[in-house]
């Protein structure tokens, strides 16, 4: 055959078509992002956040025994027992950082999927930039409402929503009140980013819609040096609940602040955040006795599911500290894009959001008190039940939903 | 709004302003010795508490105690971040300014950096200290101790500079070196040695603040960054230079503070501090107190 011009090109191409298939088999590591707070006021998160996915990608990368999607076996079965490779960045908390990361970590590092990233506020501008990649992106522990509802096509989430978690401590209070327990005022203490605005509106909502008068609805702003003021004006309406949506640092100073003041609720009921770090209650945790928080994870659950406990073990192993509400979601957001990832038999970011969408692992095979995970048309998943933890004695107890409560609650607190 | 909430809030204010002048007049000191704006201050405030909350950790001495061992402690780091770093930064030849700027805030971002990496990003907490969550309440009125003793260290410290500025001889070393630095130097007064010493004395002054904030406020490594501002418009305010300026400043960015967030929705009560920096600087460019 004579080498001609035509099929000089025809090569050319037939080569270039299949030179990313061959590249693509041989796929010997999947790079996922993972975007946290490593720097900043919420430096600890990230930085516990990156212990809980090292555990994961421990559950992924060698063999496990565990029930849960991908532990057994080493890597990714899908891609030929190709091994995740995770890429941190640092968004500081600054959603501005968090775009500017997102992007570099899509065009210079080549992740097929980025996870993340504590603060609403940052998931808002990192969801977008995936978007505009067409890369999904797995909102690990990020809670509010609004960031499912605008209609992005590579947006999930496993975990529950600020209106759940919200419905689950009305639920809560209907419960406590058909039993005869005085709960008709609230406050409500938010911060000033998306996280507290959506779950203070979640809150306004309920309230309104199940007949609770909200009495004082105060929205401070974050990381602010003094909290007098604020505490001044929660002492002075003295309502039945308070409900703060706070991350750590506000969350200490809230809290050694009432004291100083001498404001002692009758109950708190925490939208999670720094009220499920164990940093909040080594500074405080003495004035918390009785506290309630929401949470997506129990250690509880352990009993029914020791694989719970094994997990935990290996997390603590790592990090010195047991699984918490964020760093669970955090754990689990990874195994379920490793799942997705692993049926998409493909590190392209259309494949994976396919796999994602068609989703379906029964909550058996989770750490959390979930249904099961499957992503409605929005990415959410709504069947993450969440549950309500107390702080007694040092250690969080589950107090509702009755399905998996081992407690009575403790009401009013000490 | 009742007479109380109005008197509580102005209390409060006023005991936090004074703990926010005594974190500032460390930094017009600085400013006014040599015109150095000190963009480390804030990390100043961290090491000190970060120094509180060890020997409270380690040793279970009380941050009333160790105030005056962290203020010494801090002495010597500010006369050696001087002698270091800031004498070489201020001899520049060409764009001395910036080199200024760039050498303290660099200081800043590396102090911050090194305490993530050996203090880890948790949030620390001195617990259980002599006066952290104890009141006292007049009249329904509630005074804590930690911000109280607070604001009487940030008196005496302020009084005990007064005193040092006007009455000793180093003093008036430092008031001479500030008026004409070239002309000391012909007396025979080593500039360098003022100098260091005015570093020092300002990094003792924010130590004291730390020591004392350690009761009642959270340890991290940026926990200064909030204050640094704070302190940057209450020098600004009261006038670059001065320090009885920085100290009214402090009271003045308490004060307003606290009725903001009384008037308005809580997290919009930084916006009057800034008006009221604004409007001063707009009126008074130098400052309520300033000189120069």
């Amino acid at each position: 055959m004579t080498i001609t011009r035509r099929n000089v090109l025809l090569g050319a191409t037939a080569v270039a078509a299949l030179a990313p298939i061959a590249s693509r088999a041989q796929t010997s590591e999947v790079v996922i992002g993972v975007l946290y707070p490593l720097s900043g006021a919420s430096a600890q998160q990230g930085v516990d956040a990156q212990k809980a996915y090292e555990a994961a990608l421990d559950v992924i990368n060698k063999n496990h025994e565990f029930d849960l999607p991908m532990a057994k076996g080493e890597g990714l079965s899908g891609l030929g027992g190709a091994k995740i490779r995770l890429i941190y960045a640092d968004h500081q908390g600054d959603p501005q950082k968090g775009r500017a990361e997102a992007e570099r970590l899509i065009t210079q590092e080549k992740v097929c999927a980025i996870v993340g990233t504590y603060q609403s506020s940052v998931a808002v501008t990192v969801s977008q930039t995936c978007e505009r990649y067409q890369i999904p992106f797995l909102s690990a522990d990020n809670s509010s409402p609004s960031l499912h509802t605008r209609g992005l096509k590579f947006f999930f989430r496993a975990a529950p929503h600020d209106e759940m978690f919200t419905r689950a401590m009305f639920d809560f209070y209907d419960a406590l009140k058909k039993k005869g327990t005085k709960i008709d005022t609230l406050a409500l203490f938010h911060e000033d980013t998306i996280f507290g605005t959506d779950s203070a509106n979640a809150q306004i909502k309920l309230a309104k819609e199940r007949g609770y008068k909200i009495v004082a609805d105060i929205k401070y702003r974050s990381n602010t040096p003094s909290l007098s003021a604020e505490v001044q004006q929660l002492k002075v309406a003295n309502a039945d609940v308070l409900m703060p949506s706070s991350y750590t640092t506000d969350g200490i100073l809230l809290v050694k602040t009432m004291a100083e003041l001498g404001y002692k609720p009758n109950a708190i009921v925490a939208q999670a955040a720094g009220f499920s770090e164990k940093a909040l209650y080594d500074a405080v945790g003495d004035k918390l006795e009785g506290v309630i928080t929401r949470g997506s994870f129990s250690l509880d659950l352990a009993a029914k599911r020791p694989m719970v406990g094994a997990i935990n073990a290996l997390f603590k192993e790592k990090s010195g500290k047991d699984l918490n509400d964020n760093t669970s979601r955090e754990f689990m957001a990874l195994i379920v894009l490793a799942d997705a990832i692993n049926r998409a038999k493909s590190t392209d970011g259309e494949k994976i959001r396919t796999a994602l969408a068609a989703t379906e692992i029964p909550g058996e095979q989770t750490i959390m008190p979930w249904k099961r995970v499957k992503f409605d048309e929005m990415g959410q998943n709504n069947d993450a039940d969440p549950v309500l933890l107390q702080y007694r004695g040092g250690k969080f107890v589950t107090i509702s939903p009755p399905q998996g409560a081992v407690a009575e609650p403790v009401w009013p607190m000490k | 709004m009742t007479a109380q909430t109005i008197i509580q809030s102005l209390a409060s204010g006023l005991l936090m302003g004074l703990l926010y002048g005594l974190i500032a007049v460390g930094l017009a000191l600085i400013f006014g010795l040599m015109d150095v704006v000190n963009f480390a201050h804030g990390e100043f405030l961290m090491i000190a508490m970060y120094a509180t909350f060890f020997l409270f950790a380690f040793f279970a001495i009380d941050p009333l105690l160790s105030a005056p061992l962290v203020a010494a402690a801090l002495f010597v780091f500010g006369a050696v971040a001087y002698l270091l770093i800031v004498r070489f930064a201020v001899r520049a030849k060409a764009n001395a300014g910036m080199v200024q700027i760039f050498s303290t805030f660099g200081l800043a971002i590396v102090m911050r950096g090194l305490a993530q990496y050996f203090f880890t990003p948790d949030y620390r907490s001195v617990t259980h200290s002599w006066l952290g969550g104890k009141t006292v309440s007049i009249g329904g009125i509630f005074l804590p101790e930690p911000q109280l003793i607070g604001a009487a260290v940030a008196i005496a410290a302020f009084g005990g500079l007064y005193f040092f500025i006007n009455r000793t001889d180093f003093g008036r070393a430092l008031e001479a070196t500030r008026e004409d630095a070239g002309a000391v130097a012909l007396v025979g007064i080593d500039k360098n040695r003022v100098f260091a010493l005015g570093w020092g004395l300002g990094a003792a002054l924010v130590g004291l603040a730390g020591a004392i904030m350690s009761i009642f406020f959270y340890i991290y490594p940026d926990v200064g960054a909030s204050f640094a501002l704070i302190a940057y418009v209450t020098v600004a305010l009261g006038g670059f230079g001065s320090v009885f300026g920085a100290f009214a400043g402090g009271i003045i960015v308490g004060l307003v503070e606290a009725s903001t967030a009384l008037l308005l929705p809580p997290s919009l009560k930084a916006v009057g501090i800034y008006a009221v920096y604004l409007l001063v600087v707009f009126v008074r460019p130098r400052g309520l107190f300033g000189s120069m």
